[in-house]
Order: C-alpha cells, then structure tokens, then sequence
C-alpha cells in the first residue's frame, strides 16, 4: 500500500493543476462545466468507497443510500425548516451541509456494526439492502416529497456570491480536495497502518493491538459520511433531491469508479469518477450501450488489472521506498529496547503482581475437552515453557489467553486484572505480545510496515488526529519509527527493512514477527513453537534473542517441541498431556519425571 | 387472505428456485452469485422469443430457456468466476455485480426495456381458473408449483442418487480431497454453476406469464431471492425453498394489506434483521457468514 500512497503523493498535485487549468481553460463551455461538477461531486462519494473497499476490504453496495441521506437532509433543512430569523442564509447552507454529512456517518456506524457480523458476499447484500431501503423510504415519505423529491432547493448564497455554474465547479472541486486531503492524512497516519494492517491479517492485527471491529466501523462512518457530503452539493447544484438518484444504480456506479480508477487511496477514485464524468458528455451516442460497456469494463479490469487503472501508472516495487524509512535513517540514536521493557513491565503489572495468572481453566470443543482444569501463575521476568506432545491443548491454551478463544470454565489474569473473555486486541493493549505457529505476518507490507504496525498500541494518534494531520499524528508517527527502527535493529533486520513480507525466506518471516511484538515493549509475550522449520544456525540466534528478551525483563510463555532449546533456556518448564498439566519445575527435574517420559515414549 | 397467500407462494416459487441457485453456486465456488435475478428475467425473454418469433408452443420455450441457461452458465464460469477467483474473493463480488450491468441492459437492448407477455402454459386465453373454498386458483399458478416442485425432485435426485452428482458435491464440500480420489473439480463447478443458471432461466420461464418477461425486475427478484435463502438457511435447499416461499407470501400480504410501496422495503429489512439475528437461517447451520 506503500506504493498507492506514493501514487496519491505524486499524482494528487498534477489532478489538482489540471483542475485549476481546465476551470480557467474551459469556463465558457456550460456542458463542461456540468459535467466536471457532477465529476467531483461522484469523486468525494467514490473517495469514501475507495477507502473502505481499497484500504480496509470491506465492500458496499448501499454508498447511494448515504449519498441520498446527505442529499435530503440537505434540502429538507434547506426547504422545509423555518430558520430563526438572524441566521444567515451562509450559515445555513454550512450547517446544513455539516447536518447532511453527520447524519450520513451516524448511519454508517449503524451498517458498520451490521457489517462486522458479515464477510464478503453477505456484506455486499446488506449493504445492498440498506441502499434500496433508503430509496424505497424516500419514495414513500410525504415530507420528502414522495416520488417527486425535494423541489426549489436554493442555490447555497455566500453574501452576494450564488454557487451555480462556475462557482459550483470550483466548491465541487473544492470539496474534492477537503476529501482527498483528509483521507490522505488518515491512510498516513496510525489508522492507516492499521487499517492495512487489519487488510492483510485480522487475526495477526488483533494480536497487535489493533480493534479491527472498531476501525471497521470507523471506516463504514467514513465512507458514509464523504458520501454524505457529496450529497448535500448534489442537491444544492441541482436544486432537486429525487429517489432516481439515490437508487442502486448510483452505488454500483460508484463501485464501477472505484474499480476502474483502482481501489485504496484517493488518485483512483478521482481518475475513475472523471473517467465516467467525461463519458456521460461524449457518450450521447452510445448512450443504451454506455452501461453495457460500464459493466463488460468493470469485469474486464477486476479480472485483469485489479489494481486498476491507476495502478498503470504506478507500478510496485519490490524494494519500497518508504517516506518514513529515509525519516528512519536520519534519526536519532534508537533507544535501546531492552531497558523500556523491563520498566514498562513493572510499571504495568504494578510491581509486585503477576503477569499471567490461570486458575482453573477449561476449555471445551463439543465433548472434547482441550484444556482440563490448568492454573498456574508465571514469575516476572522469567521464560517458561510449556510441552507436551501433539494435541496436548498447547495452541488451545494459548489461544484463550491471548483472548482468540474464550475458556468455557475459569480465570484469566493479565498484569492484575480479570481478562476473561476480553477480546485480543484489548489484551495486546495490556501490554502483551504474542508470535503465531505459522508466522502470521502482513504478507503486502515490507518488514518495516509489518514492525511499524507493531507499535500500534503504544501511538497516541487518534483517528480526529490522523485525519487533521494533527502535530499530535505527526510525533505520534515519528516516535513509532524509532520504536520500529530500534526493534529492527535488536534482531538484527535493518538490511531487510525494504523487503516485502511475503517474499522473506521462513527463518526470516518468523524474526520479523518476533520483532513485531516486541516494536511495543510488551511485558509478556507469548511465543508459539518458534523453533519449528527453522536451522541449527537459526535455532542458536532465536536462543540468543530469547535469552536477551529474558535478561531485558520480559516475561515470557514459550510452547515448544525442541526439548533442546526447552532444557537450556527455560527456567520453568511445564507439561501438558490431554489438557492437563502432569509436571510443573525447574527444567531438570521435569525432564526425568516418569511420568513425562511415559507421556512423550510411552510406558513399556 | 387465503387469496394473497396463493399470489405469494406463485411469485415465492420465483424466490425459492433463485435462492437453490444462490445455494449451488455457493456451495460450489463459495460466491453469491448477484446476477442470479438477472437470468432469470433472460430466462423469460428466451421464452418469450421461442414463443413471439419462432411462434413455437411456450413449453418450447420453456426447455430452450432452460437448455440456453444451462449453455450460459457454462460460459459464465468458464470466462468470468474462473477468471476472476484468481484476484482474489473481492473481486469475484465486484464481477458479478458488473455481470448485473451488462445482462440489465444488455437485454434492454436487445429485447428493449418494457416488459414482455408470455403465453399461459394452460393455452387458454386470459388462462384457466377454478374456485376453490372461495379462493381463485388458476391454472398457472399450479403450472408454477408443480413445475418447481419437479425441478426439486430433479435436482435432489441428482445430487442425491447419482454418481455424478455426488461427486459434484464432494468437490463442493472439499475440493483438495475431492481432487485426490479423481474427482475434476473445476468441471464440477462448472456443472453446478451451469444448473443453477438453468434453474433461473426455468424460473423465469414459468413465472414469465404472471408476472410479465423483461424490464428491470432481475435485482429484485435476486435480492428477495437471497432474502429467503438466508431466511431459510442458504445451506438447506430445502430451506432454500421454504425461504423463498415464505419471503413471496410475506411480500404479497404486505401488498395487500398497506400497498406497493411498503412490502419492498419491509423484506430488505428482514434481510438485515435475519443477517443480524439468525445469519445461518431457520434451517440452516452455515457458519461461514462470520469470520
């Protein structure tokens, strides 16, 4: 996503100068200008869409529903509402417009939550529903005018300024750069790097901290809310609200924009709404074939250009030039991570309490039982590991301390405080980092993205703050790359910082995770058979790593099958057979207790 | 109100075999197919042209609306699910909504943008009908149920009793298996796509002469088709069925009672309320909806 960025970075001042030439160049031509200005108002709403679609992989059908929500609230409080009398007639077309916009976020936050509980095709036909609700509402509601619509919407008054014509233009165009500007800021910011972190991994971006159902939601209000504002101008510009323009034609229209433009990132959505702009006025010929040809394109580019049209112009490299990696060079000497670890640890666990504490957990799939009755309370400071052979409830347990699963019986303690049935990215904000089996890194974004992403929890940008490019994001951002920058270089991994996750060799994709928990200086991290797949050479530089986290304070689980790498490292070890824990000490003891044996040789 | 209810499982029957052709394609390629509607309207229009250009009988045009819909399924995999699985899950959504555009208006080109008559299957003019218990039945509407009800029997024996239909669904169920005792998983696709796409068009066939061929009805008909699979369970045919019955008699009887406008936005509305409250269905145990 790095490079969509860069593209917006790039491209955004030549749309711009092409925007402020052509409003100059073409001011006489009245068609023109129409249509340009039906271009910025599709391009605001199909901005929103490119975001949610693009950034964060939610789909929406339903982008004319809060398109005509911003549009009739705009000329319901234009035409029906009697202002007090010292209002200006400014004010009220600003207040009307802000009121069209919120209430468009207000029900994007309503389909946010509808949408958490679907994925894919579910959520394209809710988000269709929600659309066709909306205009079948509007269709029968008198004080919207039933099928007729809104009629004599004022044009907005500046003092003795009228916006129509050229005027219109200009604020359309206007409102396309308020648009791109913020959403620009945002996909800069904390929330951007979460959202792309969320993108390519729920699970892992959970893991790290970051509440994917929150910023999901976040996104559907943002969406709805560009949307909703792109509204407001239609009504204003054509002093009509009607429902055919808020029908479901106009959102596939707008997914056909985002399509072709190509999703994520604003330079897409503008270039595919002008595209479609400019056809409506030399498309009168074709004009029956105009959507079949809408649709055959649409076909045509997902299946073979899937980053869109844009996406020709730009293409990815495979070592990224980040903005924030050249900042990265320049900056000052990085902390070094282990002292903030150790302090950040007593501090969070409030000294004296223990990081992790289970008392009595079960956990039960069916008939199965998995984890059977397991307590046990971790020393700070110390690595523990926990064996036991295949299917023993290892990753089960695990996975209901890091919150993926909750215990059906039980009691989880985090750093003092009753984390029972919290969700993961609640515990991860606590302070606790976890490492997956299989590596689960964001495969599209380089080694410095993915560590980046890391720090997530330890940010204090908001999503107002990203937005507004706020100084807040900014030192926010600058301090999330040193933290990145110095964990990069605990492990070891600078020369790699460029290199696309996906493309890492396995030995390297499992340090980079390593160095995605550890970016935030968590107090416990859990680490899940970090061993496995990995070579002799490979295996002593983990041990290294391992034993450094220890000594720097870190509290750490470790589950394990290499009884090498257990017996010399661990200061505890414990067992699990069949869920339940049949030894619990020092390394030594544990390896010749019978009963261990029998459990991974069997008895004679 | 006995009345509606006859008018609703006519048009529910239209529902019902949308929703079994949802439920293969899903089942099959783990896609929800919107342009299922759009096919079924085709469907009527092949019919209709059989029956207005060739001057065949309408049960002509019934199987040539069927056989074309089983020929365009085929293709429809081949050249655009196919292609697009491999951009990815997103992307197989955005085609399908494109397919939308390009049957809505393709169409309108070619058969133009109003509605088409179909002849009554029963040949007579302004069709047969009979009083029963006070209630007009006419001959179409039982054309409509038996119809439906012989292309359930049709299917469920394919899948259910024969070889090849089994086969289909193990690939469905699971692919990399299927394919390691033999099983050619891409064919099978290809096959579930093509009936369910034959289905639609058979769909629209035989609700053609109520409810007119052609126009703009396709994205309806697929919603509300879609509605009753979820209401029913897009995992069950049965409760595909059912679903979709259900969702045409509750549109009928909110017709009849408020007027046309109120029953559309009331069904949208048990789709997200369902989704929200029971997204497996009343006969369902689907759990893939969540993450």
């Amino acid at each position: 996503m790095a490079d969509r960025m860069r593209a917006d970075a790039r491209i955004l001042p030549i749309f711009a100068a092409i925007v402020v030439i052509f409003g100059i160049v073409a001011r006489g031509n009245a068609n023109l200008m129409q249509a340009a200005t039906f271009a910025a108002i599709d391009a605001v709403a199909a901005i929103g869409l490119s975001v949610l679609l693009g950034n964060v992989a939610q789909i929406s059908l339903g982008q004319a529903g809060f398109f005509g929500i911003g549009a009739y609230t705009f000329g319901y409080l234009e035409t029906a509402v009697t202002w007090p009398a010292g209002v200006a007639l400014w004010l009220q077309f600003v207040l009307s417009t802000l009121a069209g916009t919120a209430l468009a976020a207000v029900f994007g936050v309503l389909l946010g939550f509808i949408a958490l509980r679907f994925r894919g095709h579910y959520l394209a036909m809710a988000t269709l529903a929600f659309g066709l609700i909306v205009v079948d509402i509007a269709k029968v509601t008198p004080a919207l005018g039933g099928a007729a619509g809104i009629t004599n919407v004022p044009f907005p008054q500046f003092g003795s300024l009228t916006i129509s014509g050229i005027a219109a233009y200009w604020y359309a165009w206007a409102m396309v750069a308020v648009a791109a500007t913020l959403s620009f800021n945002l996909l800069r910011g904390r929330a951007g790097r979460a959202f792309e972190a969320l993108r390519n991994d729920e699970l892992a971006a959970e893991a790290i901290g970051v509440p994917t159902r929150r910023l999901k939601i976040a996104a559907f209000a943002y969406a709805g809310a560009l949307a909703g504002f792109a509204g407001t101008f239609y009504g204003a510009f054509l002093g009509v609200v009607d429902p055919t323009a808020v029908n479901v034609g106009f959102s596939i229209d707008l997914l056909l924009m985002v399509v072709v433009g190509g999703a994520g990132g604003v330079a897409g959505a503008i270039l595919g709404a002008t595209i479609v702009g400019i056809t409506n006025v030399y498309g009168h010929e074709l004009e029956n074939w105009r959507p079949v040809i809408y649709g055959v394109l649409v076909i045509v580019i997902a299946i073979a250009f899937p980053r869109g049209l844009i996406g020709l112009f730009v293409r990815p490299r495979r070592r990224d030039e980040l903005t924030l990696a050249a900042a990265a060079s320049s900056a000052t000497a990085p902390p070094e991570p282990a002292q903030p670890v150790a302090a950040s640890a007593r501090e969070a666990s409030g000294g004296d309490r223990s990081w992790l504490r289970i008392d009595a957990v079960d956990k039960r799939f069916g008939g199965l039982v998995a984890v059977d009755g397991v307590s046990f309370t971790l020393q700070n400071g110390t690595l523990t590991s926990l064996i036991g052979p295949n299917g023993a409830g290892k990753t089960t347990l695990f996975n209901t301390i890091c919150g993926v699963s909750r215990p059906t019986h039980g009691r989880i303690e985090i750093a003092g405080r009753d984390v029972t049935g919290w969700q993961p990215h609640r515990i991860a904000a606590l302070g606790v980092g976890r490492s997956f089996q299989n590596a689960r890194l964001f495969g599209d974004m380089t080694v410095l993205e993915n560590v980046l992403a890391g720090v997530y929890r330890t940010e204090n940008a908001t999503f107002a703050s990203d937005l507004l490019a706020l100084p807040r994001s900014r030192r926010s951002g600058r301090a999330a790359l040193e933290r990145a920058s110095a964990a990069l270089e605990a492990l070891d991994l600078e020369r790699i910082a460029r290199v696309r996750a996906r493309d890492l060799a396995f030995g390297d994709r499992r340090r980079v995770e390593l160095a995605r928990a550890l970016a935030a200086s968590p107090g416990l991290l859990l680490v899940d058979e970090p061993a496995a797949g990995l070579n002799a050479s490979e295996r002593a530089r983990l041990r290294d790593d391992l034993q450094r986290l220890r000594a720097g304070g870190t509290t750490l689980l470790l589950v394990e099958h290499d009884m090498h790498l257990v017996m010399a490292i661990s200061d505890r070890v414990m067992v699990l057979e069949f869920g339940k824990l049949i030894a619990d000490g020092p390394a030594a003891t544990v390896r010749d207790d019978p009963r261990v044996v029998a459990a991974y040789l069997g008895t004679a | 109100m006995l009345q509606l209810v006859v008018a609703g499982l006519t048009v529910g029957s239209g529902y019902a075999l949308v929703a079994l052709g949802i439920h293969i394609i899903l089942r099959a390629t783990r896609v929800v197919n919107f342009a299922q509607g759009e096919f079924v309207v085709l469907g009527g229009l092949f019919a209709y042209s059989v029956v207005a250009q060739l001057h065949a009988s309408v049960w002509i045009g019934l199987v040539v609306a069927t056989v074309a819909g089983f020929g365009l399924g085929l293709a429809y995999e081949r050249f655009v699910l196919r292609a697009a699985a491999r951009a990815g899950e997103l992307s197989v959504t955005i085609v399908t909504v494109g397919t939308v555009y390009v049957l809505l208006y393709g169409h309108a080109l070619v058969w133009g943008s109003l509605p088409e008559p179909l002849p009554y299957f029963s040949g007579v003019e302004g069709d047969a009908s009979w009083h029963v218990f006070g209630v007009q039945i006419a001959a179409q509407q039982l054309w409509v149920l038996g119809l439906l009800a012989l292309a359930l029997a049709v299917l469920g024996f394919f899948f259910e009793r024969t070889t090849y239909g089994k086969a289909i669904r193990a690939a469905a169920n699971n692919p990399a298996g299927a394919q390691l005792v033999g099983i050619d998983v891409d064919r099978a696709r290809s096959i579930s796509v093509a009936i369910a796409i034959a289905l639609a068009a058979f769909g629209g066939a035989i609700i053609g002469p109520i409810t007119l061929v052609g126009g703009a009805a396709g994205i309806g008909i697929a919603i509300k088709g879609f509605v009753g699979g979820i209401v029913g369970g897009l995992d069950s045919p049965v409760g595909c069925t059912l679903g979709g019955l259900l969702v045409g008699v509750v549109e009928k009887l909110l017709e009849g009672r408020f007027g046309y406008g109120v029953s559309d936005p009331v069904v949208y509305g048990l789709l997200i309320a369902m989704l929200l409250v029971r997204p497996q269905g009343l006969l369902g145990t689907l759990r893939a909806t969540r993450d």
